[in-house]
């Protein structure tokens, strides 16, 4: 008997004793003696962004002794779950870098500061008002700052296109009536003019769509409506075209995520290759050798080459004790210079005017960066962004109804019922 | 020494073993899963500063009415029900063969478990590239082999749900056959060379003397692994994020959604607790048939 | 009587052994081709990973994948981490579930049905919507941002499949063997140690096994409980190699994930043989 008592209470004891174990990293207070310390959770990925973004904080460490900044590093796959619990418990990062598709919902429930009051007026100055939309909440309140922006662009191989006698489109736009004909010629044999990887298809047609002034929805915030008429199918329907009519677009492709798609555009199976611009970084660094590959001027629909504007950003969370500090450390990471090494780090279009003239400098505009800057002057904030259920309607019913539809499963008609159908169960 | 008194004595020695687990688990486990099922009766949110009231029933009528709860409820249980019929019978079949006396068994039993040793980010991506419609091996090999290869194995609504079950089986074996194979190995031998001399062949004795001996730890474990199954999560999540076309939307993928991306943590609780219910109901019926067995 | 149980056994089996080979020999394939997928992706340039013409195996071995791998992520600090986290999880699980699931099958207390609600309550109910909950309890008593918090949530939560596989265990063994140590005068301890526990072994080393394996692999509650990136754990060095929209770092992850499955495999390398419980001979005549 007592040797089992004492058994049970040296079991009991164990994760007790464990407690004062500094392995465990209990304890271990870190004074920093009177200095504010702010947490900046950062997403960069490639790893020339990755020393960018470091290299801008220890700047600002070295200038601001009295604010150290601590860089800790997040990545885009989870940082919305981690953020959700975070908020809830009360210690997310001062410093929240995110994208407006993300955090506009997070900004509804309250959760960031507005740093209206804080921003200098060169930056803001040096960000279109279309872009300041996207990170402004219907009370007026801006809730980030835009960093760098993505676009979708039309990547072509340019053998292909010789070989099979086209030119290459120039021009500041290519109106969607020429890719739709340009991919039918390149369509030969084994060959599709258009690999697209569409797995997610809600977003990239939500964005294409503003092209044709497709805005989905009318008012904002809880009072949204939504209207899916001509102008909003155009996008899908011309896909769906492509790939069913005409059969110069992989409908296998659509299926696929963008990444799975790209070896096709290497091995000339697809002569073109819609995609995020970003790619570019990875075109250059894996294609195989001799491989010739241009951007082609900004898709434009009836609206012109105007794309939705979908901007990372930098916010403030809300319940920062240091709310003043941390913007003054987003007005410091905003400036040109700092912007215009992240973009050309991520190959992504920065948001700031004065930025995207640095990159068109630094690189002269080689492998592809013109016309990849170009099709950033086209982006623009668009309703569906403040449509307060538009993330549960994405995922419950328009991206499954796209998908359907996108795989000839369902008809265009079925799709518009759906699309709308969906809005008004949620409402 | 009297009955009563051994029971009673008998008594206060289990909760002393019980004791040192019970603390922990009273803190960590059973404190939130309080606060879980009780969230489900509520109008819980996410939100700076918002409250929350208790609703009733408010949530189980509304859930009553929602289709695609329903819809997701029912791919639920052919995934859950088809993954852990398959993973236990091949899982069966994998841990006789690592009870034998085979060369290299040790390296055998090490490789089946790499299923389980592998980080699921990776488990995800490597699937995906298998499958890969044009470039994948799978097709590649079907293709060499000269059956049409040209499926496209996680986009097509129709195949998308089987090859997902498929996939899940392949992550479960390893615990599923690790289990069986400790079990098997917990069969006193002398049950089986008793019944060797007696001449009864290795299938009678699989079926009268190694099956019902294991039968307890079957039943724990085809119970586990429905109830895993069901929850199942992050596989099917990288895999098509409840794809194409609503096909492979989990139950416990929808609960996902509706709690931290839609910020709605009452309702979603009400899911899990829908699904406490409808599961847990089964499971008792379940375990009840077994042990009804095992005392007869 | 082994000898004679095991040749009668062969000797019936002269044409069922190759077919055996055969089905392992198939099984291995279908469950162990990642290691291959792995071994061969991380010594494949972008290049190579991205060229649909590129045969199975590499141009070259190539370390540089692994270099940058464990630059990039710091490995081993992680790697320590998820170490210390993994084995104090499962000695601390080990030495609470194993008296307790004895006592629950061999003592027919009312503590019985409570812990058989809780364990199946517990695993039916989404982990998923318990995350919140449990963060904001750990929130509260300090335990955010460190490795103990880990070890107590990881504990507690493979807590209910080491009681219920080792209640199974323990209800596999014929309470004869016990009541005959009995009456040989032998006390319950003794009991206990001689005949229970060598029984137990393989029981234990597939518990103790899943939950180390467990602890080694979970991502989402070490996500949002770690931020120190001193403190993070193999899965978080994992996650910075997968960017936003698909883009993966493959050779690398590739180089990372295979560093990070091995200690498991190691570990069940070591133990493996006491899956074998060849002390049964000798329970019985104690």
């Amino acid at each position: 008997m007592r040797t089992r008592n004492s058994v049970v209470a040296g079991v009991l004891a164990l994760p007790l004793a464990l407690t004062g174990c500094s392995a465990f990293g209990v304890g271990g207070g870190d004074d920093e003696g009177g200095a504010v310390t702010l947490t900046f959770q950062s997403l960069a990925f490639q790893d020339t962004t990755i020393a960018a973004t470091q290299e801008i904080v220890d700047a600002w460490n070295e200038a601001n002794p009295d604010v150290q900044v601590e860089l800790v590093q997040g990545s885009w796959d989870n940082v919305h779950d981690q953020l959700v619990t975070q908020f809830q418990g009360g210690t997310a990062p001062d410093v929240i870098h995110d994208e407006s598709a993300d955090i506009m919902g997070f900004a509804e429930q309250g959760y960031l500061a507005d740093l209206a009051p804080h921003l200098s007026d060169e930056v803001t100055a040096a960000v279109s008002e279309d872009v300041w939309k996207s990170v402004t909440t219907g009370d007026g309140a801006v809730v980030a700052a835009p960093t760098l922006l993505q676009s979708y662009v039309v990547f072509a191989n340019t053998a292909a296109f010789a070989d099979a006698g086209a030119a290459l489109p120039t021009g500041d736009t290519l109106p969607w009536d020429d890719f739709q004909s340009l991919a039918a010629q390149l369509t030969a044999g084994e060959t599709y003019g258009v690999g697209w990887g569409l797995q997610q298809p809600t977003a990239t047609v939500m964005n294409l769509s503003l092209g044709f002034d497709g805005t989905y929805f009318t008012g904002t915030g809880a009072d949204a409506a939504i209207e899916v008429g001509d102008a909003e199918l155009a996008v899908p329907e011309r896909i769906h075209a492509m790939a069913y009519d005409d059969a110069s677009l992989d409908p296998v492709s659509l299926t696929q995520s963008g990444s799975d798609v790209l070896p096709g555009f290497f091995d000339g199976k697809y002569a073109m290759y819609v995609a995020g611009n970003y790619i570019a970084q990875q075109i250059t660094e894996s294609a195989p050798e001799g491989f010739e590959w241009a951007v082609l001027p900004p898709l434009a629909g009836t609206a012109g080459a105007v794309q939705a504007a979908n901007p990372q950003t930098m916010s403030v969370a809300a319940e920062s004790e240091h709310v003043e500090e941390a913007a003054a450390f987003i007005d410091f990471f905003m400036q040109a210079d700092h912007q215009a090494a992240l973009a050309q780090g991520d190959w992504l279009i920065p948001a700031s005017g004065e930025a995207r003239a640095a990159v068109a400098e630094q690189t002269a505009g080689e492998n592809g960066w013109e016309a990849i800057l170009a099709s950033g002057e086209g982006l623009s904030a668009a309703p569906f962004q403040s449509a307060v259920d538009y993330p549960q309607w994405k995922d419950q019913y328009a991206t499954p109804a796209l998908q359907q539809y996108l795989a000839d499963e369902i008809t265009l008609d079925q799709l518009r019922d759906q699309l709308t159908d969906g809005w008004s169960e949620l409402g | 020494m009297s009955a009563v008194r051994s029971r009673r004595r008998e008594g206060r020695d289990a909760w002393l073993l019980v004791l040192p687990a019970l603390l922990p688990v009273m803190l960590f486990s059973v404190y939130p899963l309080v606060y879980g099922v009780l969230l489900g009766f509520t109008d819980a949110a996410a939100g700076l500063g918002v409250e929350t009231h208790f609703n009733g029933l408010d949530n189980y009528v509304e859930l009553a009415g929602n289709e695609l709860f329903w819809k997701s409820f029912k791919i639920g249980l052919v995934w859950a029900f088809s993954v852990t019929i398959l993973q236990f019978l091949a899982s069966l079949g994998l841990a006789l063969l690592l009870n034998l006396d085979l060369r290299l068994r040790w390296l055998a039993r090490t490789l089946a478990l790499i299923p389980w040793a592998m980080p699921p980010v990776i488990i995800a991506i490597m699937w995906q590239l298998m499958l890969n419609p044009s470039y994948g091996p799978v097709n590649r090999a079907l293709d060499a082999i000269g059956l049409p290869g040209g499926v496209n194995w996680l986009g097509e609504a129709a195949v998308a749900l089987p090859v997902v079950i498929v996939v899940g089986v392949w992550a479960g074996m390893p615990q599923t056959t690790v289990t069986l194979l400790a079990g098997l190995q917990s069969v006193p031998a002398e049950l089986n060379e008793a019944a060797a001399i007696d001449g009864a062949s290795t299938w009678r004795r699989f079926w009268h003397v190694t099956l019902p001996a294991l039968r307890p730890i079957i039943t724990a474990i085809t119970t586990l692994d429905l109830i895993w199954n069901f929850n199942s999560f992050a596989l099917v999540f990288v895999l098509t994020a409840g794809g194409p076309g609503g096909t492979t939307m989990l139950p416990s993928l929808f609960a996902y959604n509706e709690a931290f991306r839609y910020g709605h943590f009452g309702y979603a609780a009400a899911m899990g607790n829908v699904m406490v219910v409808l599961i847990g109901a089964f499971l008792i019926l379940y375990l009840r048939a077994q042990s009804r067995r095992r005392f007869q | 009587m082994t000898t004679l149980a095991r040749t009668s056994a062969v000797g019936r089996s002269r044409i069922a052994r190759p077919l055996q080979y055969l089905a392992l020999l198939a099984y291995m394939c279908f469950l162990a081709f990642p290691l291959l997928f792995l071994l061969t992706t991380a010594f494949k340039t972008p290049r190579e990973l991205q060229s649909p013409d590129a045969g199975i195996l590499p141009e070259r071995l190539d370390w540089t994948n692994f270099t940058a791998a464990i630059d990039k992520a710091d490995l081993f600090t992680a790697a320590g981490n998820s170490l210390l986290v993994a084995v104090t999880t499962t000695a601390i699980v080990t030495a609470v579930a194993l008296p307790a699931a004895y006592a629950l099958v061999r003592f027919r207390t009312r503590l019985r049905a409570f812990a058989t609600g809780w364990i199946l309550l517990s695993q039916v109910f989404p982990f998923i919507l318990i995350i919140i909950p449990l963060f904001l309890l750990l929130k509260d008593i300090g335990l955010v941002n460190t490795l103990l918090g880990l070890v107590l949530v990881y504990a507690v939560w493979s807590l209910p499949f080491s009681l219920w596989m080792l209640q199974g265990y323990v209800a596999a063994i014929p309470v004869e063997l016990e009541e005959a140590s009995a009456v040989d005068g032998a006390g319950r301890l003794k009991t206990l140690a001689r005949i229970v526990l060598p029984l137990l072994a393989p029981g234990l080393v597939a518990t103790s096994l899943f939950t180390f394996i467990n602890s080694w692999n979970e991502f989402f509650f070490a996500l949002v409980l770690i931020q120190d990136p001193d403190m993070q754990t193999l899965p978080l060095a994992l996650a910075r190699f997968v960017g936003a929209e698909g883009q993966v770092q493959l050779g690398q992850l590739a180089a990372a994930a295979l560093l990070a499955c091995l200690p498991s495999l190691v570990f069940f390398l070591l133990i493996q043989k006491r899956l074998t419980a060849g002390l049964l001979s000798g329970a019985v005549k104690g």
